[in-house]
């Protein structure tokens, strides 16, 4: 009789190289040693996230930040407690594990036809990043993408080389802004969403899907704009962070109200959102 | 530090081969965190414990224990733990085998006593010891060395309160049992915040007061069981006494107490009515930021009870000795004593404080609370133990540590404590430092580690068979579960060798041997051995040859004569009047988050998370402030404060917490910088009741 | 089902059949009215009981340990590191479970090894767990005020997932019934005999005087699951609720049908650290706190609410086939403040009946709350 494969076994990994992102958040760019864990991995859908060990320190989860269209794979983690820390003390060459992909992920393949419009605040860009880039892979399927990201200040700015090329390309329509300028910053100024009644802008609604992503404060009023502009709530997605530890819907520290973050979700539309029998 | 690699952890019942005769698999015992003492079981297989889980038939907590006993089995299974004795050689802590250990440590002892005397050595241990190895430490310091510099490390805190019921009561523990409490009609909840501190209790109590008791509860800050009270007297800080002064007016111009009682049983009344017939109530009152109606209310609730309880803390938090006298007072004169459902609770929230402090572990008493400068009861002590003993009270803990008056000590003996990180002093490394020999035994490589000469690794809980009294006297056995682990060994034992090495013929097979000399010196444990505490569930003491079964409630049998007595109480003064401009006063706490430092919630993930979570929430310390204060001034929670006193300004982080009284400010006692920049000097917490300090509170604003 | 009679002089030698391959576990006494599940050896066999106050230690632990090692991870040459899961594989019998904790199991089974991964450990043990489950028939002993098993219909007798089921038919006798082949193989033994019609009648008649013996005898659940899946329940409900907790964790940790785990790494030795995974609970604050502070459930009245919407909201009802509930009392025993299953059900039933007035809406609730 056979027993089923353990899903908490996670898979080593080796670290390539490490990037600065913005202040205690690094860029880890890894791969399997095994290849055929890689080849089986890369099958990931935007939105999923993996449970990433350290040795010695712990488990936690982490978004993918890479469309699976990209070559390398690779988290962006902020410093934030003991397992965090112990990542960011590793080097190049070092040995960590991983598990997954888990969740549910956006169905970027549902959208083919859609406006995209991604909004952003601070660190939000990080788990957007993988719908994005994979939409710019596969541009003919959408129609207009638009992106409107923001942080506190311009040194908060995520994947500042990312955001330069998409503010330069025709494909897409990227505008930023800051809460308070600094280093020569001549970029718009004020909260995410003021860069919706700029100008010029214009923000399609009828046939369009919203991610949005970003601190608590940010996402309720970004989605008040959203709403007041027309949207529905079954147009907004969003994606979900909870304190988990098995990332498979059994040790229950994810759950919110009906769902469990990690396999009923992390992205959930605002209408589901609403109906989870329990504030976010 | 070497650590093993350890068998895993086994489910339930895996492995189960290797059972022991006396089949081990679930064991009742005690849980030994605090001084509740809940009846658990433990289950142990493959050598570790895999499980802990309540007795349903224990008197106490009735199948009921909180978080941190539901984590014994994390605990008592940590790798962090010590295995070998350590000695330091070349500037560093090796391995060494225990004769290399303790041939050191008498070599050494034997110099620095002939050199300077008995009195360069210190024994202290904590309320954590129990009560055969407490029994040993301080006949070891007494007996072998020649010493009274024995002490437990919260030393100062209790005695208080133990003066005081000896004094008043002539014993000096708490009159009845907890299990008891769901007979009491009213309960009165003093300064101690149960839910936090002694959470079985604080159940008990909240079902003792949904069955229909009256609650009273008298405290600054409005905790959990202050939310079910049916009078909750939000008492400004350092005026409790005036509280329980007017209520006793209250009680008396009521002719609300006891008169049969009073008369018969106690002395010394009309002093004190005398001085409670001159009490202003009001102004009372006024000064104590109660509403006199409150204190009418509570008062006439414990006054016509049928059985009322009074419960105090005397372990962390310290309570000066006119406010706990006034609180007897009340208990005296409504004759809440000697009979169930009554009493007076001095609880204990260390799991032995009560124990320690019985087997004499003080500078000042021998087991039985026996004054050492009393000839009569030396002799009898120099009489069982076959020696002359020391006259001359020694050296307590606080002093050693905390108020630099350990200059003659050039020796010290800790003994699972560990006063870097316990005392309130920010010094003790510099006192350590002093030292030509540090010893320190212990389960976990603690701070004071760093500095010791000689490390020596004890057993942890469930690896030997031991005693502890709870705080209402119940002598409990906690069992061996486990097998006797390599390296480690029972504190007892080691203190057992280093007396054989001095020369002292100590022989105990077993530490149920020392308990058998325990009862012979002890009068109130003189029917105890570990064979009679291991039928149902302890003893509560007095057990003695007539009383082998203990006593659940003191006086049961009457009152002999009139043994109590009251102590007039002269009203504060002044209360200290508040400077204008200084709004605030400050509460310095130590029981409150008392649980963060303890060394075992430290090595559990659980309990670390649960218990120790401020100190990530707050990682530069922080002081409490009510919401109310908060919103007047538009502090938010986790924002920079300053607190500006006369003497002193210190910077630190605001926590917002409803249950802070307005005009008050909460300063845990971990956060030690704070007290130092306000006052000056390093403060020693609430023991030193000199002049309350008072603040006022900026907004700091982030740039 | 198949039924035998064995005589109840025998009852202890399917325990040493049991025994011949498997490790068994069954119930004793301690102290006072105290009892556990421990593993028979030869010098306790006799000291069985299977007539006792059910456990307060719950018998779940036997497929969800309270303290299990998942894997140990060394760092092998090269930097590598291998991981090496732990599995038990020692077959265990769980002789004399009662019907609610049976219950339980079944409860643990879909969620562990249904919805949408397995869970390998659960799995093995699960699967080298052989339950036999005794039948409540002693009102004096097996039942105690707390137990609800009726309201929550799963006793007093299992009506599935045990492999043998055993019940105390009085005058010396004992029906054994069979759930799975694995329990009908047993039957070869010489101590069986068949059963008869006036068995199952007297079965049939003992079921229903216990039944009569419970305190409360009437599900109360219903009005209380759909005021709690509506969110109809007032928030003085929850805070008075949480002002008699204590936040001790016992009532999931002591309860058949919770599930809650957390997982901690430890090291065991020079290279080399074990993963554990452990009881864990929904009551304590830590539980959803994030690295950085956030904690979504801070209050302790919050945490109430999450608690009872898990057990009892309609979409879990339905999702998992069950409540997760199996009225074995024991969160009512263990609780402080009294806020166990039965107290509770009872505050939120009365406090909100003032509140929300019966609508004629039919049985079929909306498992949804709409917030703001």
């Amino acid at each position: 009789m056979s027993s089923t494969e353990n899903i908490y076994l996670p898979k080593v990994v080796q670290l390539d190289r490490v990037v600065d992102e913005i202040h205690e958040v690094r860029t880890f760019v890894w791969h399997f040693e095994d290849p055929v864990d890689q080849a089986a991995f890369k099958k990931f859908r935007p939105g999923q996230f993996a449970q990433v060990s350290i040795f010695g320190a712990g488990e936690f989860p982490a978004s993918l930040p890479p469309s699976p269209t990209e070559n390398e794979m690779f988290f962006t983690i902020r410093t934030v407690g003991g397992c965090t820390a112990a990542l960011h003390r590793l080097q190049p060459g070092d040995r960590f594990a991983v598990r997954g992909p888990y969740g549910n992920g956006f169905p970027m393949d549902d959208y083919a036809g859609k406006n995209l419009v991604f909004v952003a605040g601070g660190i939000g860009l990080i788990p957007l990043r993988s719908c994005i880039v994979y939409a710019l892979a596969h541009r003919e399927r959408y129609q207009r993408i638009q992106i409107y990201y923001g942080a506190r200040t311009p040194r908060e700015l995520m994947y500042l080389s990312n955001l330069r090329a998409w503010e330069q390309a025709a494909e897409i329509e990227c505008q930023l802004t800051v809460d308070r300028a600094s280093d020569g910053w001549t970029g718009n100024m004020g909260v995410v969403g003021s860069l919706f009644k700029r100008p010029g802008v214009r923000v399609p609604v009828e046939n369009t899907i919203a991610f949005v992503c970003g601190p608590p404060v940010m996402f309720r009023f970004v989605i008040r704009d959203l709403l007041d502009m027309g949207f529905r709530e079954d147009q907004i997605m969003s994606t979900l962070e909870r304190y988990m530890k098995c990332g498979v819907g059994k040790c229950g520290h994810c759950c919110i109200g009906v769902a469990y973050v990690c396999v009923d979700g992390p992205v959930f539309t605002y209408e589901q959102i609403k109906k989870l029998g329990e504030d976010i | 530090m070497r650590t093993d690699e350890r068998p895993a952890v086994p489910a339930m019942g895996a492995g189960a081969g290797r059972r022991s005769e006396t089949d081990m698999g679930q064991t009742l015992t005690t849980c030994t965190f605090c001084g509740v003492g809940c009846g658990i079981y433990l289950e142990a297989a493959n050598d570790r414990v895999t499980g802990a889980y309540p007795s349903l038939s224990h008197p106490t907590n009735r199948g009921r224990i909180c978080v941190r006993g539901w984590h014994v089995h994390e605990v008592a299974s940590s790798p962090e733990r010590l295995r070998s004795p350590l000695l330091r050689r070349g500037g560093r802590l090796v391995e060494a085998t225990w004769d290399e250990a303790l041939g050191y440590i008498v070599g050494r002892i034997k110099e620095i006593r002939a050199r300077y005397g008995p009195d360069a050595l210190a024994f202290f241990n904590m309320p954590r010891c129990s009560n055969e190895e407490s029994y040993l430490l301080q006949k070891l310091a007494r007996a072998v060395m020649g010493t009274n510099n024995v002490d437990h490390g919260s030393g100062p805190y209790c005695n208080n309160s133990i003066n005081v019921l000896r004094d008043m009561l002539g014993v000096s523990a708490t009159t009845n049992s907890i299990g008891e409490l769901f007979r009491s009609d009213a309960i009165v909840v003093d300064g101690v915040d149960l839910g936090m501190q002694l959470p079985t209790i604080g159940g008990i109590v909240i079902r003792a007061k949904l069955d229909g008791a009256k609650l009273i509860v008298i405290d600054p800050r409005r905790h959990l069981l202050a939310e079910h009270a049916d009078y909750f007297l939000q008492v400004r800080p350092g005026t409790e006494a005036l509280v329980y002064a007017a209520m006793a007016k209250v009680i008396v111009d009521r002719g609300l107490m006891n008169q049969s009682f009073v008369k018969t049983h106690c002395r010394d009344y009309d002093a004190f009515v005398a001085a409670v017939g001159r009490l202003d109530l009001l102004g009372a009152a006024e000064a104590s930021g109660v509403a006199p109606e409150l204190i009418e209310g509570a008062a006439l609730a414990y006054g016509r009870a049928r059985a009322a309880a009074w419960l105090y803390s005397t372990g962390v938090e310290a309570r000066n000795e006119d406010s706990i006298r006034s609180a007897v007072n009340l208990v005296l004169l409504t004759g809440n004593v000697g009979r169930p459902g009554a009493g007076v609770y001095a609880l204990t929230e260390h799991n032995n404080l009560q124990g320690v402090c019985d087997m004499g572990v003080s500078p000042q008493w021998l087991p039985g609370y026996r004054d050492v400068a009393d000839a009569t009861a030396r002799r009898t002590f120099e009489q069982a133990w076959d020696t002359p003993l020391p006259a001359q009270p020694g050296l307590g803990a606080r002093d050693m540590f905390e108020n630099g008056k350990g200059s003659t000590v050039k020796a010290l003996w800790l003994s699972r404590y560990d006063p870097v990180t316990s005392a309130a002093s920010n010094n003790v490394a510099d006192v350590l430092a002093r030292m030509e020999l540090v010893v320190v035994q212990h389960l976990f490589p603690v701070a004071a580690a760093e500095q010791a000469h000689v490390v020596l690794p004890v057993v942890a809980y469930g690896e030997e068979e031991v005693s502890f009294t709870s705080t209402d006297r119940r002598i409990q056995l906690a069992r061996q579960v486990l097998p006797s682990p390599d390296g480690p060994m029972p504190v007892w034992r080691q203190l057992m060798f280093l007396a054989r090495s001095l020369g002292a013929g100590w022989a105990y097979e077993s530490s149920a041997r020392v308990m058998d000399e325990i009862s012979r010196v002890v009068p109130d444990y003189s029917g105890v051995s570990h064979e009679n505490l291991g039928r149902d569930y302890g003893r509560q003491w007095p057990c003695t040859k007539d009383r082998p079964l203990g006593t659940p409630y003191l006086f049961d049998t009457g009152i002999p004569g009139r043994c109590f007595r009251f102590r007039a109480v002269a009203p504060p003064a002044e209360v200290a009047l508040q400077p204008a401009g200084y709004p605030f006063a400050l509460i310095f706490g130590h029981s409150l988050y008392y649980w963060h430092q303890n060394v075992l919630v430290k090595h559990s993930e659980t309990l670390r998370r649960e218990l120790r979570v401020l100190l990530l929430d707050y990682p530069e310390g922080f002081v409490e402030i009510s919401d109310e204060d908060a919103a007047a001034l538009k502090i938010r929670d986790g924002g920079r404060i300053r607190l500006v006193a006369e003497k002193g300004t210190a910077l630190t982080t605001a926590r917002v917490a409803r249950e802070v009284r307005s005009g008050t400010i909460y300063v845990p006692f971990f956060v030690r910088e704070v007290a130092r920049d306000l006052t000056g000097r390093a403060r020693s917490g609430l023991g030193d009741l000199d002049e309350p300090v008072f603040v006022r509170l900026e907004r700091v604003d982030s740039q | 089902m198949r039924a035998r009679v064995i005589d109840q002089a025998d009852v202890l030698k399917l325990v040493d059949l049991l025994r011949q391959d498997r490790q068994v576990i069954a119930p004793f006494c301690g102290r006072g009215r105290d009892s556990y599940f421990d593993v028979v050896t030869d010098v306790n066999r006799d000291r069985i009981r299977l007539h006792v106050p059910n456990p307060l230690y719950p018998p779940k632990r036997c497929v969800l340990p309270h303290i299990e090692r998942m894997m140990r991870m060394r760092r092998a040459a090269g930097g590598l590191w291998n991981f090496e899961p732990d599995y038990a594989e020692t077959p265990l019998a769980l002789f004399g479970v009662r019907s609610c904790d049976v219950a339980g199991v079944r409860h643990l089974d879909r969620f562990y090894l249904g919805r949408e991964y397995v869970d390998a450990y659960y799995e093995r043990r699960r699967r080298n767990l052989f339950v036999v489950n005794m039948v409540c028939t002693d009102p004096e002993v097996d039942i105690d005020d707390n137990c609800f098993c009726v309201c929550a219909d799963t006793g007093p007798a299992a009506r599935d997932a045990f492999d043998l089921q055993l019940m105390d038919l009085g005058g010396g006798e004992y029906l054994v019934v069979a759930g799975t082949a694995a329990g009908e193989n047993l039957f070869s033994a010489p101590f069986f005999r068949p059963a008869t019609a006036a068995h199952v009648e007297r079965r049939r008649a003992i079921l229903t005087e216990v039944r009569g013996r419970f305190r409360s005898t009437t599900s109360w659940f219903a009005a209380t699951v759909r005021y709690i899946s509506r969110g109809d329940v007032l928030d003085e409900t929850w805070e008075e609720i949480g002002n008699r907790c204590l936040e001790c964790g016992a009532c999931t940790f002591i309860c058949p049908a919770c599930t809650c785990f957390t997982v901690s790494d430890r090291r065991i030795g020079k290279d080399e650290y074990e993963r554990v995974r452990m009881w864990d609970s929904c009551a304590l604050k830590g539980f959803t706190r994030m690295a950085g502070g956030f904690n979504p459930r801070r209050a302790v009245h919050d945490r109430r609410n999450r608690r009872f919407f898990r057990k009892l909201a309609h979409y879990f009802i339905q999702r998992e086939l069950s409540m997760a509930c199996v009225g074995c009392g024991r969160c009512a025993a263990v609780c402080h403040g009294d806020v166990g299953m039965p107290s509770v059900v009872e505050m939120i039933r009365r406090a909100t009946a003032i509140a929300v007035p019966p609508t004629a809406e039919s049985a079929s609730v909306p498992s949804e709350k709409v917030t703001a």
